[in-house]
């Protein structure tokens, strides 16, 4: 099968994290022939491909065209990573890309036209999506192997709580008051930062269903009301 | 006329180069950072100090772990946070790993391919797989350090202003120490293949690091040493990236530029090889920038050995992160893998209020340019065009540019 890996604006972990398979992308390479995937290799390819993985949001125009082309060249397409499922950090900006740039760059428009940070759901529509900042290496693997196999991989749908949970991990929001999102965030971690006593920062990006009032009530007795908003938009827009 | 470069390949982030041509000779260079800006300075405004380190990680992924370092260093100096020595100890540690880990990934798996003539290491497998394993296992073995000390292998969120969420046991720091030895072996090997390469690229002028090995409170320029707002950062226009002088002149940032300050700061085997490959080295044509890379890559195997058994026998001591202001001013100054990193805030009762990043690959932009000018006048007409693209993106690769990392400078 034709494997490409397509990255968009990032901060390009989640590309470098498939090579952080180390072994296992041997065993991934004895399904896929990686056609293109720029970090990797010099090889440049127009082929039809089985998989393509999009990393990063769509931040400019070459983004954007970027992005359609591994839509239209590929069978089945992942976003991976919250950059290109929830848009990331850059997706979480207050102001609009105009005043941002201004701020930046003063007059200077810059190589390419920029747009709003978004994520890659938002144009193009995927097959499949695995959140994370960076996404958890064995999941990957894990819907790879899966599409290799013919077999339909299987979304994640529970939050970040029910991880700590079934670890029987300390609860650091209500028993530390320490400011966690874990009840409104996507789980799949094995909810790595309340294990060693830190809150969640969400970056796995939000479950579909999230109780933002019922958080937001809890969070109110911890920190300021300005300071909850922007937590919650550290990994996206909502 | 124009010469478009593609996309570079092999490096991180997308930008490519133009060369222009002019009467049949090589005019000018202009390399086009085309990264979508991400604004970080932005993104840290407003937030609680607590929060930042973790957002500053996202900036980059090979060197997450000097983004939290150096935005922990401006913080404990803007707020007045002591820090004990052990918690010092673990972030050289962490830095120690990253430069492990990234300086296995450019030599290994994005430059090796050039110095043996292949589009890539997964081509290279069936001839050279002894050598790349050996890289992999290295660059494994940085991650290690970065998981243990920073909680992940990308993005941790254990680097804390103060110290710590977690710290590691003596165990754990004993196996480190152990491993690290092993790898010295292979990664000697690494030295005398990019000791090979013939000199490219342009001269190094005006080398820069910060006051120590990995971090410090000043930059040094040549024999000067000064705070970074002595630089200029000018936007251009075809760069989402800003280029950075000093008096006018471009600079360099990076391994490079650290064996030619402060070599002496090097031991045991990796100060060998550096005398044994002096004279490369003291050309300092930024081809070298990989050889250096690669005793640096000897260097921190063998003080993460000696400084992980040093500080399991010392015992840890915990930093309680107290604060003894709410507001001021503080810059950090941090060696990440690729060169210095700059971190700068204004806090206002516990808020960032003001914040400005300035990263190795940005401060090397205009010096890539002229390297690209140099080669490209050297071999245009010389050599046929796919050969001359390709010649001329080994070099750019040879900074080991980070790209992601240069697109959001901003002096608000
Ligand atoms: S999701 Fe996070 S790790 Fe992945 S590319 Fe975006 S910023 Fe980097
Ligand atoms: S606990 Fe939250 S912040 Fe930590 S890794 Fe999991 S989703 Fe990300």
């Amino acid at each position: 099968m034709k494997l490409g890996v397509f990255e968009l604006t990032s901060c390009g972990g989640c590309a470098l994290n498939l090579l952080f398979l180390y072994e296992k992308l041997f065993d991934v390479l004895e399904f896929y022939e990686i056609v293109e995937f720029h970090m990797a290799t010099s090889q440049r390819s127009k082929e039809k491909l089985d998989v393509a993985i999009v990393t990063g949001s769509v931040s400019t125009q070459r983004d954007l065209e970027v992005v359609k082309e591994a839509r239209n060249r590929a069978e089945y397409l992942i976003a991976l990573g919250t950059c290109a499922t929830h848009g990331g950090v850059q997706g979480g900006l207050e102001n609009s890309v105009k005043e941002n740039m201004k701020k930046v760059y003063g007059d200077i428009r810059g190589p390419t036209k920029v747009l709003e940070p978004r994520a890659v759901i938002d144009y193009v529509p995927v097959d499949f999506a695995i959140p994370g900042c960076p996404y958890e290496k064995e999941e990957v693997f894990q819907v790879l192997i899966d599409i290799a196999k013919g077999v339909d991989p299987v979304p994640k749908d529970y939050p970040v709580c029910l991880e700590c949970k079934l670890n029987e991990y300390e609860c650091v929001l209500l028993k530390k008051g320490v400011p966690c999102l874990g009840p409104v965030t996507l789980g799949g971690c094995n909810a790595k930062c309340p294990a060693i006593g830190l809150g969640c920062i969400g970056c796995r990006g939000p479950i579909p269903d999230p109780n933002i009032p019922g958080l937001v009530d809890i969070l109110k007795e911890i920190i300021p009301e300005g300071d909850i908003s922007r937590k919650l938009k550290t990994f996206t827009r909502w | 006329m124009i010469i478009e470069l593609d996309e570079f390949t092999r490096v991180e982030g997308i930008g490519k180069a133009e060369i222009v041509i002019e009467n049949g000779s090589v005019k000018e260079v202009r390399v086009k950072i085309l990264e979508g800006p991400r604004f970080f300075e932005l993104l840290t405004v407003g937030r609680n100090y607590w929060d930042v380190p973790d957002i500053e990680a996202r900036i980059c992924a090979i060197c997450y772990a000097s983004h939290s370092i150096a935005s922990v260093r401006a913080i404990e100096k803007a707020l007045g946070i002591e820090v004990p020595e052990s918690v010092e100890k673990l972030r050289e540690l962490a830095l120690l790993g990253e430069i492990i880990e990234s300086h296995a990934l450019h030599l290994y798996l994005l430059a090796l391919p050039d110095v043996y003539g292949y589009p890539d290491v997964i081509s290279m497998l069936s001839k050279f797989g002894e050598l790349v394993k050996e890289g992999l296992a290295i660059k494994a073995f940085g991650n290690t350090i970065r998981e243990l000390i920073g909680g992940r292998e990308i993005h941790g969120i254990n680097i804390k202003p103060g110290g710590f969420g977690r710290y590691p046991t003596e165990e754990e720091l004993g196996t480190i120490a152990k491993h690290a030895n092993a790898l010295v072996r292979f990664a000697k090997r690494i030295v005398s293949v990019f000791a090979s390469q013939e000199a490219r690229g342009a001269k190094v002028e005006i080398p820069m690091v910060t006051s120590e090995y990995l971090w410090g409170d000043e930059l040094i320029v040549g024999n000067e040493r000064i705070q970074y707002e002595s630089l200029d950062e000018v936007p251009v226009q075809y760069s989402f990236a800003k280029h950075t002088y000093y008096k006018g002149k471009p600079i360099f940032v990076g391994a490079l530029a650290r064996l030619l300050l402060k070599g002496d700061r090097l031991v045991g085997e990796s100060s060998r090889l550096l005398k044994a490959y002096k004279d490369k080295i003291e050309s300092g044509y930024v081809i070298y920038n990989n050889l250096a890379q690669a005793i640096e890559l000897v260097y921190a195997l063998e003080r993460v050995s000696e400084l992980a058994s040093e500080i399991a026998s010392e015992g840890i001591e915990k930093g309680s992160g107290e604060a003894s202001e709410d507001s001021g001013e503080g810059i950090g100054y941090v060696e990440a893998p690729r060169g210095v990193l700059v971190h700068h805030y204004r806090i206002e009762k516990g808020r960032v209020v003001w914040s400005n990043t300035i990263t190795p690959t940005a401060f090397n932009q205009g010096m890539m340019e002229r390297s690209l000018l140099e080669d490209a006048k050297r071999m245009f007409g010389r050599e046929p065009e796919d050969r001359f693209k390709n010649r001329l993106e080994e070099i750019v690769r040879a900074f080991d540019p980070c790209i992601s990392c240069s697109v959001h400078l901003v002096r608000l």
